[in-house]
């Protein structure tokens, strides 16, 4: 089995554990074993070190990923944020030799070096890419034919492409989720707001109202254009947002629908037949009736042993 | 971090400044403003992007815009530097102007909650309601990580205190 460092930044573990849940539980059976990273911290998040100095950023990451490098695996991360910081880390120190110096001068003070033997990834990368879609397609209990996905891969993953080592062909249209969706039997039509942001993070701290208007922009789109039984997301702030922002859009009378919403992990895991009240059990928009509808009779593809729902 | 004198800045001394806040793109900048077309800070609606931010630093116009918010509200999504014709990497640039306006204090006031919390817990989100949450999934109290390390942390606080950060008088 291979190995892979889990790395889980802020949001994962605090506010939707149940995304954690759910790595814990797919990775295993797909054949990689997830490893700890103790004591690791904040990637750190765009608004703090990356937006003082960028030195302190380097070192926060550059101490992450020496974390990975000590225990011999690489990186992956559920986060799309994290991953953004981690991975443009990495790459500014491998191509800038004076910041590379600095780095491993500030992480000398904490007793750490970097010696950049461990790579940075997203799970989507590694489901993708590493595991593959035929692995996946083994580990189904049920199918999820004839229900239609709107996916939200998220920004981190997608640019800038020179920083990642497993990239989209054309990041404004990317397919790597839409792949990983249809691997389920999925419908995954195409709309129009697909590479559009959905304004979390930095933005709604600084102005709420013009964040919704983004995340509003690409519900409608989703909504008009190809009315999905589910948004997917591969990014757990994406997920925050979408699944948030629609509560507050509903009670202040700006949307009249409700979509409900899973990160990736939690709508395989689901198929692979673990429970949901591990895996998917947090959420804003209510999302029971469609998670008994995917857990039923009428879908088994076979029994397999995984924890039975 | 020595405060930047703004009123008797020169066009010169505002672009070098930039550059050396990580901006080194600016000098490239020719305003063909393609980084606007896919930029979520332009659709939202935020005054200060793309082209107009990086005329204002290149022309020396530095003090009119150090208390706009606009930078704050940017993803680092970097939607431009994947198709800025000039390689002059706009989110670098946003960047070294929000770092510019850090030293100035002329901060989102969002932008202190989640500092603290990096210094004290190693994580920019964290809440004690978290704990509850996990344990109704099934997931120990807390993660493994420097939540419940004090070596980490103070690994993070060395870090952060020692940095130009550290002299902001934050933490």
């Amino acid at each position: 089995m291979e190995k892979c460092g889990i790395y889980l930044g802020c949001n994962i573990p605090f506010r939707a554990p149940d995304i954690e849940q759910s790595f814990t539980k797919v990775f295993p059976p797909l054949g990689i074993d997830l490893v700890t990273l103790e004591g690791a911290t904040c990637c750190p998040a765009w608004g703090t070190a990356p937006s003082f100095d960028i030195d302190t950023w380097l070192a926060v990451s550059g101490r992450n990923i020496n974390i990975a490098e000590q225990k011999d695996v690489d990186i992956m991360t559920g986060c799309n944020s994290c991953f953004g910081v981690m991975a443009e880390a990495k790459h500014m120190v491998e191509y800038n030799p004076a910041r590379r110096k600095k780095l491993k001068e500030s992480l000398s003070k904490i007793d750490r070096t970097f010696k950049g033997t461990s790579d940075v990834f997203h799970i989507s990368h590694v489901l993708h890419n590493k595991i593959g879609l035929d692995t996946i397609k083994k580990n189904l209990k049920y199918t999820l034919k004839e229900f239609k996905i709107a996916v939200q891969p998220g920004c981190h993953i997608l640019w800038p492409s020179e920083v990642m080592d497993i990239k989209e062909d054309n990041p404004f249209f990317p397919t790597m989720l839409k792949d990983l969706c249809q691997v389920l039997d999925a419908d995954v039509p195409h709309y129009s707001a697909l590479n559009g942001c959905c304004g979390m993070g930095a933005m709604r701290s600084t102005d709420q109202d013009k964040s919704f208007n983004l995340v509003k922009t690409k519900l409608f789109s989703m909504k008009e254009e190809i009315n999905p039984d589910m948004i997917v997301t591969t990014c757990s702030s994406c997920y925050l947002q979408l699944d948030g922002a629609q509560k507050i859009l509903r009670e202040r009378g700006e949307i009249d629908f409700e979509i409900p919403v899973f990160y990736y992990t939690q709508l395989l895991a689901l198929c692979m037949g673990f429970d949901a009240a591990n895996v998917a059990a947090i959420s804003e928009t209510p999302r029971d009736h469609i998670i008994q509808k995917i857990q039923s009779e009428a879908r088994l593809i076979k029994e397999v042993e995984n924890e039975v729902a | 971090m020595a405060a930047l004198n703004l009123s008797t800045m020169s066009q010169e001394e505002v672009i070098q400044a930039v550059v050396d806040h990580g901006g080194e793109g600016i000098t490239r900048c020719i305003q063909c403003n393609a980084c606007a077309s896919v930029c979520p800070v332009a659709k939202a609606g935020f005054p200060l992007f793309g082209r107009l931010l990086f005329r204002k630093l290149q022309t020396g116009h530095y003090e009119e815009i150090i208390e706009d918010p606009s930078s704050w509200a940017c993803q680092a999504c970097n939607r431009c530097t994947e198709i800025c014709p000039r390689d002059a990497r706009p989110f670098e640039i946003v960047f070294a102007f929000r770092r510019m306006q850090a030293e100035e204090l002329a901060i989102s006031t969002s932008a202190f909650t989640p500092l603290m919390n990096l210094h004290a817990t190693g994580h920019a989100v964290y809440a004690d309601s978290a704990k509850e949450l996990r344990q109704s999934v099934g997931l120990p109290e807390l993660p493994e990580t420097s939540v419940a390390d004090e070596k980490a942390q103070q690994e993070i606080q060395t870090l952060l205190e020692n940095g130009p950060m550290g002299e902001l008088g934050i933490f």
